[in-house]
């Protein structure tokens, strides 16, 4: 949990009291200034308009919240299921297990797919790191990284590296695959990223060069691999973030997160701004993905529900959930149209529901424990779900 | 009033740092412009309708284009 957080950069003395403690670096008059966080309070306190107090700004935003839900309100003329009603059912799906990937020692945490759509690595709780080859099951690396819980792992558009979000040591790292198995992979670790809390989410960005990151410490950060350097960082989310997705979309510069605030954000990665803010959810949200054209975005939460938002109309436009589904979801992904959403629930199932009609069109049984995440494959032609009972399956 | 401030710094209800900053972030997403569900819903309906096609998970392929699905054996006498 976070309170008041912010990227402390530099950590001495203060510019205005002396203090040493860790500085926030603001511009006063356009001049570069390191103050403590208290003396930036009273900073802000004296800066504040005539005739402005604390409790004129509570009820500013107070009214700008009405106004908020006012105007999300008007364009709210049809539900998604009724526009979808003209378009077929989805027919009877024929997906099952097709591989089980055994050899994790502990909880799988993470996955993520190689864009060779054959190649996954997977990460557990034991800080074992395995890349596997989805069609033969022959396990092509693996590291030991054994003081720690990998709680995040990203695979590089390359295929050359993998990223690797730490539990304990609150780093994210990239790792240089290298054909030669017999290799110790540990040892070329390079630290990338580093947060004041655990990393719960990594991805890179559009090439191997940049690494984006969220945190238990309530923020994200955009990371330089190469120098390790703090690139941008994104706050505004007042708990743990738990999951962050970057836009599929070629123009777009944005990405979403979501948190145990119950809060999802959507970000502009350049300027750090929050554009979009949807508070529906009633519990913590464990994960976030966008729709294939970037429109839209999915949430799973504790909930035990999964949401629609979208992003044009600044609003939730879909609920999925069933009375009889009481567990939480844990994490959801897309098939390649959109059509389908797959959300794997801490009830040990993976629940397949029509994006559409906001129906649910099957469930896939097979894992003995919690869902940890749902992927799927580059080209969609398979699903893989990584499990607390320390195996992966590929559904196809 | 500044002890009091220095006290409650974390917590968002009487930060003025943290007031200014939400009514700020309220003023951007006010001004967001917005367009109408049954637009925007149609938009999506469409994307998913001219992509089925080529959507293996939903449609299913065949065996032999599948990499996951097994293939029929065949059995050398």
């Amino acid at each position: 949990m976070c309170d008041q957080t912010f990227m402390a950069a530099t950590f001495g003395p203060c510019d205005s009291c002396g203090k040493t403690g860790p500085l926030m670096n603001i511009y006063i008059k356009n001049e570069p200034v390191n103050y403590c966080s208290f003396c930036v309070e009273v900073m802000a306190y004296r800066g504040l308009q005539k005739g402005e107090t604390l409790e004129t700004l509570r009820q500013e935003s107070d009214t700008l919240k009405k106004k908020l839900e006012e105007e999300r309100g008007k364009l709210n003329d049809v539900e998604l299921h009724q526009v979808a009603e003209k378009i077929e059912v989805v027919g009877a799906l024929s997906i099952k297990t097709r591989r089980v990937l055994k050899g994790h020692g502990n909880k799988v945490l993470c996955m993520d797919w190689c864009k060779d759509k054959r190649r996954l690595v997977s990460s557990s709780q034991d800080g074992k790191v395995i890349v596997w080859d989805g069609f033969t099951l022959n396990k092509e690396n693996g590291v030991s990284l054994p003081c720690t819980w990998v709680m995040a792992c990203a695979y590089a558009p390359s295929g050359c590296a993998v990223a690797l979000g730490d539990g304990l040591d609150n780093k994210c790292s990239v790792i240089p695959l290298s054909l030669d198995k017999n290799e110790n992979l540990a040892t070329k670790k390079k630290s990338v990223a580093m947060h004041t809390n655990y990393v719960s989410g990594c991805t890179f960005t559009s090439s191997d060069m940049q690494i984006l990151t969220s945190s238990g410490d309530g923020s994200c950060a955009l990371w330089d691999v190469e120098s390790g350097q703090l690139l941008q960082s994104f706050h505004g989310h007042t708990a743990d973030v738990l999951s962050l997705d970057l836009s599929p979309s070629e123009t777009g510069n944005t990405f979403v997160s979501g948190g145990c605030d119950k809060k999802s954000c959507v970000w502009d990665m350049r300027s750090g701004q929050n554009i979009q803010t949807f508070e529906n959810h009633e519990s913590d949200i464990n994960c976030v993905k966008y729709y294939p054209s970037g429109d839209a975005f999915a949430s799973a939460s504790d909930d035990a529900t999964c949401r629609l938002y979208d992003l044009r109309a600044d609003r939730e436009v879909a609920i999925y959930q069933k009375d009889s589904i009481i567990f939480g979801a844990s994490s959801v992904d897309f098939s390649l149209s959109g059509r389908l959403l797959f959300a794997g629930y801490n009830d040990y199932s993976i629940n397949v529901w029509d994006v559409l009609k906001v129906t649910r069109v099957s469930i896939l049984f097979g894992h003995e424990n919690r869902i940890s995440r749902v992927c799927v494959s580059p080209d969609g032609t398979a699903l893989c779900s990584a499990s607390w009972d320390h195996t992966l399956r590929i559904w196809a | 009033m500044l002890k009091e401030m220095s006290g409650k710094m974390c917590s968002s209800s009487n930060s003025v740092v943290q007031a200014q900053k939400l009514v700020d972030q309220l003023r951007v997403e006010a001004n967001m412009e917005r367009i109408k569900i049954s637009l925007t819903a149609a938009d999506l309906v469409k994307y998913c309708q001219d992509h089925r096609r080529s959507d293996p998970l939903l449609t299913g392929i065949a065996a032999s284009s599948n990499p996951y699905k097994d293939k029929k054996s065949c059995v050398l006498l």
